[in-house]
């Protein structure tokens, strides 16, 4: 400023730096730095407000849980057998064991409980049964899960003598002892076979169809679960990742049991990119059409022990209520309309939910309402993604995760010389 | 243009106090956008932004919301009280819900009472069973007489429930336990309404006329986009493996009757459009809505129990289906609808 100002007034100065002159700070710059003061003044009170609306939530939800699950602990009350069968049994059995017509028999005064009493009931709900079965004369021919490993020896006994006792006017009774004793003995037993499967273990057990011969395995089979199990020089086998008994874990599905043509449908969506997951991703690519459908078939046809149990602290009463009833202030169906009694699968578009694990179901529920996935048929999962906040997800997560899983069905089975348009085209 | 005069040419220092000029607009637009962007972001978490903009529809869910919040709610299952009053409320919530299993000699076909009036009678717009119960008795131009409760039900299992292909051949005889229940579980869902008071929520809700007239054609293809999903692409519903009917067939032998309410185009487009596909009420337009209905019409059921022995189907069809524009009595692909099924037909049989 000293010396350049001795040049020439009228003549441009040649060394201009902007700099140089002494302004003041602009306007805007007082303004925009007003802004951001407010701006990170709100953040702050906002972010304590949201902590502080977390907080209670979670308090609430924990004050929920410990009512919830109070009562049942601390007083074995002598009505546990009838919570433990409105818990366990009613959702398909109905409430005062009706059963349901030509589908699942009645529990209520039924001539082969009457025959059988508390101990055949308990040989049932350990090992499942499956099969044509005759009850009061009607003819049943359904698939009915154990429940070894969801429920514990007392829990057992305590419902075998609800249905002897309440439903039947039996005087026959099981211990929790006796229970672990048929327990250990039942250990990797297949479902009883059917009315007839029963011949043995009950009495006087009323006339019963004979089984149904099972399909010959196919001439496939041990190379897809030598594919399932060990995989192959490029790929890794499915196993290693969803358990040696289709299980799954964490965020990654149970596969055992659910409808082939839904396995065999999400496979090609991974394949074509309708759903996305990098594992998948990359072992469907290095899978044929037809050991889609094998695979599809393997894990269809899988009947295994349930590898969930409720992990992520959802509000279990709620949960049930989701399944059971649904909450219609939001437009969300019970998932059982869909998804059928107890979550064990409709057709081939509305999978299994029972036994699923929980991270996994809270997560894919994440997933639909947030878009990332969005392959379910009409969007229906879509809607009801958006639905649920976070506290509902994990609490039907954990519901579903406390149920048996459904018993695999033989006849779902897809044909390997189907076409793979058949499937895919499918929703 | 080629040769200027050197004072033409601008002198350098102008052009350096303007380059300074640019850098410093440069500073302040790129502020004034960061400005903009943090007031803008802030609208948007504050949620003061028109959905358009955000592409989010809270517009829409609130207004649902206020909606549902005059309507009537019905009071939770589990109030329902442990004595003989609360028995008979939960075996008429069975009767509901498990129609054939709990009803089973008065039932013709594979139907539940909840499989129309969803979520156990309580939802509104899916003739709610706590809308209905404080308006009767009442006079209904169907039979031309007043009808009390009882009688409604006894119609309910004459038409819905195709009482003609049970067990029994009938509904249930008037004065049975079947009705006590029943309307004990409606009178206990109804409690605090007001009594002769219709409630908003009623009946399936009000549906427009659609602009052009409905076509079965045009509601077949709705019924392949929106409906086979769930009930099939025969309309015979599914079964789980148990063979519980989990999807209500539509038509067919185990559907409802030509007398039932829902054979009306009107009442099934009302319905539809108010509650499905499920879940997503509102999402077929008007126009689809009276499309897919024309379309189930337009398809085989168990005949009208009306037209009894020595009646045609021309005379019933002028009796009882004049004043409602169905398929009764036109012949559809070649098949004469509403003659019905051979007494315990099996699917089969066409029409």
């Amino acid at each position: 400023m000293t010396d350049k100002n001795k040049q020439d007034p009228r003549l441009p100065d040649e060394t201009f730096e902007p700099y140089e002159e002494p302004r003041r700070i602009p306007m805007p710059v007082y303004w925009i730095a007003i802004a951001l003061a407010i701006w990170g003044v709100v953040m702050l009170v906002q972010m304590s407000y949201s902590t502080k609306i977390g907080d209670k939530e979670r308090a609430s939800m924990s004050d929920q849980e410990v009512a919830a699950t109070t009562p049942v602990k601390a007083e074995p009350k002598p009505d546990a057998g009838k919570a433990l069968f409105a818990d366990n049994c009613a959702s398909c059995h109905g409430d005062a064991g009706e059963g349901v017509a030509d589908a699942i028999p009645p529990l209520h005064a039924s001539d082969v409980v009457k025959a059988g009493g508390a101990s055949a009931i308990t040989h049932i709900v350990m090992r499942g049964i499956g099969g044509p079965l005759i009850v009061d004369k009607a003819n049943y021919d359904g698939e009915m899960p154990s429940f070894a490993s969801v429920l514990d020896d007392k829990d057992i006994a305590s419902i075998a003598n609800f249905v002897a006792s309440d439903l039947n006017g039996l005087k026959s009774t099981v211990t929790p002892a006796q229970v672990a004793e048929i327990r250990t003995a039942s250990a990797d037993l297949n479902p009883w076979d059917g009315g007839s499967g029963l011949a043995g273990l009950i009495n006087g057990l009323p006339a019963q169809p004979a089984s149904e011969t099972a399909p010959a395995p196919s001439p496939d089979a041990a190379a897809t679960a030598a594919l399932a199990m060990h995989g192959t020089n490029e790929i890794w086998s499915c196993a290693s990742c969803h358990g040696d008994k289709g299980e799954g874990t964490q965020t990654i599905p149970r596969l055992a049991g659910l409808a082939p043509a839904y396995l065999a449908k999400q496979l090609h969506d991974f394949k074509e990119g309708t759903r996305i997951n990098d594992s998948m991703d990359y072992v469907v690519k290095s899978l044929s059409d037809k050991q889609i459908i094998e695979l599809a078939n393997y894990y269809g046809a899988m009947s295994s022990p349930s590898g969930a149990r409720p992990s992520l602290e959802g509000d279990l009463a709620r949960g049930e209520k989701i399944a059971l009833e649904g909450d219609w202030t939001k437009n969300v169906p019970a998932c059982f309309t869909c998804h059928g009694p107890s979550g064990i699968g409709v057709g081939d578009k509305f999978p299994g939910l029972a036994a699923q694990q929980p991270a996994y179901i809270a997560h894919q529920l994440a997933m639909w309402q947030g878009g990332s996935r969005h392959n379910s048929p009409l969007g229906l999962m879509a809607g009801i993604g958006k639905s649920l906040s976070d506290a509902d997800r994990r609490a039907v997560a954990d519901y579903l995760a406390s149920l048996p899983p459904a018993a695999a069905n033989a006849k779902l089975a897809l044909a390997v010389s189907a076409t793979t348009k058949e499937t895919s085209n499918g929703q | 243009m080629a040769n200027k005069h050197p004072s033409d040419i601008p002198p350098p220092g102008p052009d350096n106090a303007e380059r300074g000029q640019t850098a410093l607009r440069a500073i302040y637009a790129i502020s004034g956008g960061l400005a903009l962007v943090v007031l803008g972001s802030l609208v948007v978490d504050f949620g003061w932004a028109p959905s358009w903009l955000t592409g989010q529809k809270s517009a829409p869910v609130a207004q649902v919301k206020g909606e549902k919040t005059d309507l009537f709610t019905p009071p939770d299952e589990r109030t329902i009280p442990n004595d003989d009053f609360g028995a008979s409320v939960r075996r008429g919530m069975a009767i509901f819900n498990q129609t054939g299993t709990n009803a089973h000699e008065f039932v013709g076909n594979d139907l539940s009472c909840s499989n129309c009036h969803l979520d156990a009678g309580r939802q509104a717009y899916s003739a709610p069973m706590w809308a209905a119960y404080p308006v009767y008795p009442k006079y209904r131009g169907k039979n031309k007489m007043v009808n009390t409760m009882e009688d409604r039900i006894h119609g309910c299992f004459t038409y819905s429930m195709n009482a003609q292909g049970s067990p029994s051949g009938g509904p249930p005889p008037y004065g049975s336990d079947v009705y006590r229940d029943l309307q004990a579980y409606f009178f206990w869902m109804s409690k605090g309404l007001p009594i002769g008071v219709q409630p908003e929520g009623a009946g399936f809700g009000k549906i427009d006329k659609p602009a052009k007239d409905p076509s079965r054609e045009r509601g077949a293809e709705v019924f392949a986009a929106n409906c086979a999903v769930c009930h099939g692409d025969d309309g015979m519903g599914q079964t789980d493996a148990n063979g519980k009917q989990i999807f209500p067939p539509l038509w067919g032998p185990h559907s409802f009757n030509w007398g039932a309410g829902m054979h009306k185009v009107s009442s099934a487009a009302a319905f539809i459009q108010h509650n499905m596909p499920l879940s997503q009420p509102g999402k077929l337009s008007v126009q689809d809505a009276w499309d897919v209905a024309a379309f189930i019409d337009s398809k085989p059921r168990p005949k009208d129990p009306r037209q009894t022995d020595g009646i045609s189907l021309q005379e019933a069809d002028k009796k009882w289906h004049k004043s409602s524009a169905d398929f009764y009595g036109e012949t559809v692909d070649g098949v004469v609808l509403g003659t019905g099924y051979p007494k315990d037909a099996g699917a089969s049989q066409s029409n």
